[in-house]
C-alpha cells in the first residue's frame, strides 16, 4: 500500500464519523457512522434518492458536509486546509463517475497520463508509459491514440478507471459505475473492478449492480432516507435482511 | 467608373497604406491592422480573465466584474470611445496618444463581449469534467487551464471569431478621436477629391471586407483542423463526434 511514511498508520483507510448534510431544510445525509477497513471492499446500496451518491462525493470532498468528519488514512478531508493540501489528498483517492466524465480533447493516452504528469509531476515519458500499461490492463491498449468520442461506453469508462488508477490511489471510489451503460457493456467494466478488488484495492463502491455486491463485497451498506440502516456482509445481508426497509428493497429488487 | 478606381488607387496608395507615414504618424491600413491585432490579442486575454471573475467564489472579483461587464455591454462603443478620450486626460493630466486611447476602449469592451462568450463556453461544459479534474487532484487553476478552458474556448470558436471581426470593424470608430486609420486615410483622400466619395469608400468597404473575410477564413481552417485531429484515425468507430462547428460566422 502506496502511503507516505511519516503518518500514523490509521487502521481504517476511511472512517466516517457523525456526518450530516443538508441541502437547505432537507437533509441527504444523517448521521452516517461507517468504516473502510484497508483492502475492504464496500458496495453502498439503497434505493434512488437515498443520498448513496452525495455520501460517497463527500469522501473525496466534492460534497462539503454540514457536521461531522471524513478521515481518509488518518486524515480529516474536511478540515479547514489549504487548496493545495486538499489536492494532494485528492489525488490519492480515485473516483470514477456514473458518466465517465473523461477528457474529450484529449486522447485516450492523454487522458490517463495528463494528472500523473500535472498534478504529480512524473516525467511525460514515464507517465506515457505507466499509461499505456494501465489500458492494457483495462484491455483497450489498442485505443490509446482514440479520443473518448469514439468509444463505446463501456470502453470510456474503463479508460476512467485506467485514469483514476494512474494517480496510484491506495483507496478507489466508484459512483454508479455501470448505471449510464447499456446493458451489454455492463460486464467489461464490472470484470475489470473484479480484477482491482482481487488484487486487494481498497474500494467503496455505490452500485445496483447486486451480482457484483455479492460476489466481491466484502461489506454492504444499505442506505435510505440519509442514513445507514444496515451493514452486514453480502451472505447476510442477501438471505438475511434485518431491517424492514432492506427487506422491502431486496424484494422489490426481485420483481 | 473602373478608370476612377484605378486613378484613385494608383494617386493614393500609400496614404491608404501607410498614413502620412514617415513625414507624420503611421496610419492607414497598416495602422489599422495594427490597432486590430493589438486589441485582438490583448482582449482575449482580458476576456478569459474577466469570465473567470464573473465566475469567481469571491465576491469581490465577481460583483465588481460583472458590474464592468453589464455597463460596458449597456453603453454604444462610440460613447466609450468619447469618454474616455476626454475623461481619460482630465484624470491623468497626461497627454495620452489617441491610438492608446483606442486600444484601450477597444480592449475593454470587446473585452466585454468576449467575457460573456468565454462565460457561456465554461458553464455550458458542466460540472462534470470539473468534477473529475478535481478528483484527479487537479487545482482550479489547472483544471482551468488543462480541462475546462481547452474546450471551452474550442467550442466558442465561432463566437470568438465574430467577436473578433467586430474588432476589426470598430477600429473604423477610432475616426472620431483622429486616430490615423483606413478609415481616417479614405476620408483624408475623399476631402481632396471632393468629387468621387461613392467610389472612395467603396474601395474602404471592399478593403475592410477582405480583411474581416481573411480572418474568419483562417480561424474556420484552424477550427476544421482541432476537428480532424479530434476526429482521429480513420478508422474509428464513432467517426465524426467532433463534427466541425459550422459556423455562424458566416454571416458577419
Amino acid at each position: 500500500m502506496s502511503t507516505s511514511v511519516s503518518e500514523p498508520q490509521a487502521a481504517q483507510a476511511i472512517r466516517i464519523a457523525d456526518v450530516c448534510k443538508n441541502y437547505g431544510d432537507y437533509q441527504v445525509l444523517k448521521n452516517i457512522n461507517a468504516e473502510v477497513a484497508r483492502g475492504e471492499v464496500v458496495v453502498i446500496c439503497g434505493p434512488s434518492g437515498s443520498g448513496k451518491s452525495t455520501l460517497i462525493r463527500t469522501v473525496n470532498r466534492l460534497e462539503e458536509i454540514n457536521s461531522g468528519g471524513i478521515s481518509f488514512e488518518g486524515q480529516d478531508i474536511h478540515a479547514p486546509m489549504r487548496a493545495s493540501e486538499l489536492n494532494k489528498l485528492r489525488s490519492r483517492i480515485g473516483f470514477v463517475f456514473q458518466s465517465f466524465n473523461l477528457f474529450p480533447h484529449l486522447s485516450v493516452v492523454e487522458n490517463v497520463s495528463m494528472s500523473p504528469i500535472r498534478v504529480k509531476g512524473v516525467p511525460p515519458a514515464a507517465a506515457h508509459d505507466k499509461a499505456l500499461k494501465l489500458l492494457d490492463r483495462v484491455g483497450l491498449a489498442d485505443k490509446a491514440n482514440s479520443y473518448p468520442g469514439q468509444l463505446s461506453g463501456g470502453q470510456q469508462q474503463r479508460v476512467a478507471i485506467a485514469r483514476a488508477l494512474a494517480m496510484e490511489p491506495p483507496v478507489m471510489l466508484f459512483d454508479e459505475p455501470t448505471s449510464a451503460l447499456d446493458p451489454e457493456m455492463v460486464g467489461e467494466v464490472l470484470s475489470v473492478m473484479k480484477s482491482l478488488a482481487a488484487e486487494g484495492m481498497t474500494m467503496l463502491c455505490v452500485t445496483h449492480e447486486m451480482g457484483f455486491a455479492r460476489d466481491v463485497a466484502d461489506r454492504i451498506w444499505f442506505i435510505d432516507a440519509g442514513e445507514i440502516l444496515e451493514t452486514a456482509p453480502p451472505e447476510d445481508f442477501f438471505k438475511n435482511p434485518r431491517h424492514p426497509r432492506a427487506q422491502r428493497f431486496l424484494a422489490d429488487l426481485r420483481h | 467608373m473602373i478608370q476612377d478606381f484605378i486613378t484613385i488607387i494608383q494617386d493614393y496608395w500609400l496614404l491608404l497604406l501607410i498614413g502620412q507615414y514617415p513625414n507624420g504618424p503611421l496610419g492607414g491600413l497598416a495602422n489599422t491592422l495594427i490597432l486590430s491585432a493589438l486589441a485582438i490579442a490583448f482582449a482575449f486575454p482580458v476576456s478569459i480573465l474577466m469570465a473567470l471573475a464573473r465566475l469567481s467564489k469571491w465576491w469581490f472579483l465577481r460583483w465588481p466584474m460583472t458590474a464592468l461587464v453589464y455597463v460596458t455591454r449597456g453603453v454604444p462603443l462610440l460613447m466609450l470611445i468619447l469618454w474616455c478620450y476626454f475623461v481619460i486626460p482630465l484624470w491623468t493630466g497626461a497627454d495620452v496618444p489617441s491610438f492608446l486611447i483606442m486600444l484601450v476602449t477597444l480592449v475593454i469592451y470587446q473585452g466585454a463581449f468576449l467575457s460573456e462568450v468565454v462565460r457561456a463556453g465554461i458553464v455550458s461544459l458542466g460540472q462534470g469534467q470539473m468534477d473529475a479534474a478535481r478528483a484527479l487532484g487537479h487545482g482550479y487553476m489547472g483544471a482551468m487551464r488543462f480541462v475546462i478552458l481547452p474546450q471551452a474556448l474550442y467550442n466558442m470558436i465561432p463566437s470568438m471569431i465574430s467577436t473578433f471581426v467586430s474588432t476589426i470593424k470598430d477600429t473604423t470608430l477610432g475616426y472620431v478621436i483622429n486616430v490615423p486609420d483606413l478609415t481616417f486615410a479614405a476620408s483624408q483622400v475623399n476631402n481632396q477629391l471632393l468629387t468621387q466619395p461613392f467610389q472612395v469608400f467603396l474601395i474602404l468597404a471592399v478593403v475592410y471586407y477582405i480583411l474581416c473575410w481573411s480572418l474568419t477564413y483562417v480561424a474556420n481552417s484552424v477550427e476544421r483542423r482541432i476537428a480532424r485531429r479530434r476526429a482521429g484515425p480513420r478508422n474509428a468507430r464513432l467517426p465524426a463526434e467532433a463534427a466541425p462547428l459550422k459556423t455562424i460566422t458566416e454571416q458577419l
